[in-house]
């Protein structure tokens, strides 16, 4: 799924002065596949960028287009196919149900596409070595684990787009490369693209383009 | 799982008062409704005149006896009897104004004849099949509705020639006969057949072509007075029946009157019950769909990220609207199970003080309880489709 940014501009964010390189007012094609790095700092629209692409935000100007349709025809019901089979997302505030056990908060996301069994989503937990938190409820890990967590729900469904928002801030050098091989290698097994937006550090990630805010 | 993460969050104290309250007035409602249609058919069925339908007649007084005042009814009289609102329909009664008199022909029972008097009402205020309530000339037999003191002397002139007593049913199937005559000695008979009984009318009833075809052929001339209507009234508004009678100087049947102002003091009693009965399902719906916004708004969190996670709307709407349906579902039998427990005892009660209501369940009660479900139900589904939306 090829994905156009056609002269948007986030409403909130129209009043400040954007830099000469930032996407926003701009045409920005993300083809299929493609693996990106959005480097901003902070306030600049990452997570607006994110809930833009996933139609959690509308408010903007400008046509936001998959596939050369504009979303803004989209219904309730096609967002939710969107988000169930071609765009994944990490959340920069993760969104996980911090009263569920990790075991829960993946076989909520599972039960909708059933793709993996509870043994394979534990070998993705081993990768990043928090396989021994399985039982444990998501409100008592440390922000490192709840974010590597959230890596491996967002891995627990068919997608052509994977979008990570900060997806590494809490994690160190070691495992944010863990992660980032797991993401590389699921994507590649789908043919799918990335974006990760960062405050800039690349995380010795090998992008093919690079987005600025 | 998902059940799990959507209602562990409540405040079930809140709920089981919604609950309680809902309960109370299922229960009532169904009461209510039960026993206000029990109490508009009694005395249905117990007599063939149609129900809230009264025979009146001016009073009778010394003045009217030595012809200072008229006991007869105008045309005007009728009309503006007509025109109350609480009045369904007043029709004259029609007297024989030719000589009838009335005997056994039947081989099985002894010759019984006496000089009757006979009249007529217009079948709306019968409650007899119209297909039975007609005679044309040359037809076998008059269709006829018997007083039933009349009957208890017929028994009794049968006790007295050693015969068994019959019943109703029995004297259905006995063949009378009318002589109608007049005073030129011209007479004729005729067949006739019981088809019902009354304790409100003193005279034998008969068909109105009947009536005709014996005033225009037996009749004399003298133009017929009209001295009795009938009167139908609007239900559970006897009072208001009561005092226009009162006020237009008539009578009518004492035992009518109790039976007329019994009905409507017990149907206002249980109508004030069956409004107390609706606010209460309304209020307490109205808490159990105020308990859903709450719940829904306590968990908005998870509900919004169940949606960015890819959980359908409508999967999420299912969840909230079958978990209250449920509650309301439970309440309902426990409503319906405690009528079948005051219908019990209240049943006795009826019976012990003498009114014989019958004990059959009223499927009113039950469309009631199923409207309210409905309406529940539909506004269940709103309120959480509004609410998951909200959060898209």
């Amino acid at each position: 799924m090829d994905i156009l940014f056609n002269q948007i501009m986030p409403k909130p964010l129209a009043s400040i002065q954007h830099s000469k390189e930032s996407i926003w007012g701009k045409e920005i094609s993300l083809k299929q596949g493609g693996k990106i790095m959005l480097n901003a700092s902070s306030g600049k629209g990452k997570s607006t960028f994110t809930n833009t692409i996933v139609g959690l935000r509308k408010d903007f100007d400008g046509e936001l287009l998959f596939d050369n349709r504009n979303t803004n025809t989209f219904s309730a019901k096609e967002w939710i196919a969107i988000r169930k089979e071609k765009i994944s997302v990490v959340f920069q505030d993760l969104q996980l149900f911090y009263n569920l056990s990790v075991k829960e908060n993946l076989q909520l996301k599972n039960s909708l596409t059933g793709i993996y069994s509870d043994s394979e989503m534990k070998q993705f937990l081993e990768l990043l070595e928090i396989d021994n938190k399985w039982e444990q409820m998501c409100g008592l890990l440390s922000m490192g684990q709840q974010q590597r967590v959230a890596i491996v729900r967002a891995l627990l469904q068919p997608f052509e787009w994977l979008i990570l928002d900060e997806p590494f801030s809490h994690l160190d050098q070691e495992n944010s490369h863990k992660a980032l091989r797991l993401i590389n290698s699921r994507c590649d097994e789908q043919k799918a693209g990335f974006v990760l937006t960062s405050l800039g550090d690349t995380y010795g990630f090998l992008y093919d383009q690079e987005l600025k805010l | 799982m998902l059940s799990k993460l959507l209602f562990r969050n409540q405040d079930k104290k809140q709920l089981i008062i919604a609950m309680i309250g809902s309960f109370l007035g299922i229960t009532f409602l169904i009461t209510s409704i039960h026993y206000l249609i029990k109490v508009n058919e009694f005395g249905q069925g117990a007599d063939i005149l149609g129900p809230n339908t009264i025979i009146v007649q001016k009073k009778v007084t010394t003045s009217s006896t030595l012809n200072f005042a008229k006991t007869d009814f105008s045309k005007q009289d009728i009309e503006k009897l007509k025109s109350n609102r609480f009045i369904l329909d007043v029709k004259p009664v029609i007297s024989n104004n030719f000589d009838v008199s009335f005997a056994t022909a039947d081989p099985m029972v002894p010759r019984f004849s006496s000089d009757v008097f006979i009249q007529t009402v217009d079948p709306d205020f019968l409650d007899v099949k119209s297909i039975k309530w007609k005679w044309n000339i040359g037809d076998t037999f008059v269709p006829i509705i018997l007083p039933r003191d009349f009957l208890v002397m017929l028994n009794t002139f049968m006790s007295a020639s050693g015969i068994p007593q019959i019943s109703d049913e029995l004297a259905k199937d006995i063949k009378f006969r009318f002589r109608i005559s007049n005073e030129t000695s011209e007479k004729e008979y005729i067949n006739a057949q019981i088809i019902g009984f009354t304790n409100e009318v003193a005279s034998i009833l008969v068909p109105e072509s009947f009536m005709n075809y014996g005033n225009e052929k037996y009749g004399n001339l003298t133009e017929q007075k009209i001295t009795q209507l009938m009167i139908s009234g609007t239900e559970n508004e006897f009072g208001l029946v009561e005092e226009l009678l009162k006020e237009n100087h008539l009578e009518s049947k004492n035992s009518q009157m109790v039976v007329g102002r019994l009905k409507s003091m017990v149907g206002t009693l249980i109508l004030v019950v069956l409004g107390i009965s609706v606010i209460a399902v309304f209020v307490s719906g109205l808490v159990l769909i105020q308990y859903a916004q709450l719940l829904m708004s306590r968990n908005s969190y998870e509900v919004r990220t169940l949606l960015r996670l890819a959980y359908a709307p409508q999967k999420i709407i299912n969840k909230f609207f079958f978990y209250f349906v449920k509650i309301f579902a439970w309440v309902s039998i426990l409503g319906v199970s405690m009528f079948f427990v005051f219908k019990y005892f209240l049943d006795a009660m009826f019976d012990e003080g003498g009114l014989y209501i019958g004990t059959e369940v009223s499927f009113y009660s039950f469309y009631a309880l199923l409207l309210a479900y409905i309406l529940f139900s539909l506004a269940s589904y709103l309120n959480a489709k509004r609410g998951i939306y909200k959060e898209f």
